[in-house]
């Protein structure tokens, strides 16, 4: 009887990968592990600084001759959740999305005059008990509005 | 003469190349896009406020993360920051240091401001409960030192499509 198997070697084609797959998916793993993906924080950007009175930090050598004008929004803290801002003199909101269209709406009252809403300064005046959260919600309001200068009033209550 | 043949090739197993294509895709993908050891400094443990607008990346190599949190009874809020390898190092906004009234966190901010130009932002991690009285007066030495380029850390909130 005539054994072949004995005689017929087996041959691999090319180098032995499998260290390199275990290798290569022991740094996959470690990767996907460690890595921290995408942006956990979220920013909202501001560019100006907070005001103690008219002009604030503005360099001497940038002021200009005449001031933007400047629209303040009155801030305070109903209770935790809600919040209550005035622009100016003007009317009450409660709620930030109607504050949005409110500050939309002066916008383009402003710019049919002509005038460009970068030289209107936004101030958010809170008051020195106004929580955070309310801040960041007016300021978000009138980023939603478009208005590009928003600051902030320092409170004295 | 005898004939030397060639071996016959079989292949053993499974066949790995696309395998193996795959994964070295995935491991430069994530080689590339993975932070790994990059900390930016804030705190994710702190309760920021929430918004649907806002940006997801700024320029973290030339910021500072100030982390605010409130003090009972006061209203100087405790400021941590990474600092020169340093984790959360408290900052204060001034202090008597020989007689001598400093501000430690204005100083800070005041060097980065000259090392790293106009680009250096600061931002601000706050909780959402917190007082504005705590945070205007970060805001100030903010002001003090020159930076006016401000970042609001926030929660994104996810806006529902309706219909």
């Amino acid at each position: 009887m005539k054994f072949k198997g004995a005689k017929a070697i087996h041959y691999d084609s090319g180098p032995n990968m499998t260290p390199l797959v275990d290798i290569v998916m022991v740094i996959l793993i470690f990767l996907m592990l460690t890595g921290s993906f995408g942006a956990s924080a979220h920013f909202l950007q501001s560019s100006m600084p907070i005001t103690a009175s008219g002009k604030g930090q503005i360099d001497p050598k940038n002021i200009p001759k005449v001031p933007d004008p400047q629209l303040e929004i009155f801030v305070s803290s109903l209770s935790d959740d809600t919040f209550r801002a005035r622009i100016g003199s003007g009317e009450y909101f409660t709620d930030a999305d109607k504050l949005a269209d409110a500050l939309t709406l002066k916008r383009k009252q402003h710019e049919a005059t002509g005038s460009s809403a970068e030289k209107m300064q936004i101030k958010i005046c809170p008051r020195l008990l106004t929580r955070y959260n309310h801040v960041i919600l007016v300021y978000q309001a009138a980023m939603k509005a478009e208005w590009p200068k928003i600051g902030f009033q320092a409170a004295r209550d | 003469m005898k004939r030397h043949m060639m071996p016959e090739i079989k292949e053993g197993g499974v066949n790995v190349t696309p395998l193996i294509d795959v994964v070295m895709c995935l491991i430069i993908f994530f080689m590339l896009v993975a932070k790994i050891g990059i900390s930016s400094g804030i705190d994710d443990k702190i309760d920021a406020p929430t918004t649907y607008l806002g940006k997801s990346a700024i320029d973290l190599g030339n910021s500072l993360a100030l982390n605010l949190y409130g003090k009972p009874g006061t209203d100087e809020p405790q400021i941590l920051v990474d600092l020169k390898g340093e984790r959360q190092k408290e900052l204060r906004l001034q202090e008597n240091k020989g007689g001598k009234l400093v501000h430690p966190l204005q100083e800070v901010l005041r060097d980065m401001k000259k090392e790293r130009g106009e680009k250096f932002n600061v931002i601000i991690n706050a909780e959402k409960g917190m007082h504005y009285a705590q945070i205007q007066l970060v805001l100030q030495e903010c002001a003090s030192a020159g930076v006016t380029n401000l970042n609001f850390v926030t929660k994104q909130q996810k806006v529902q499509v309706q219909g």
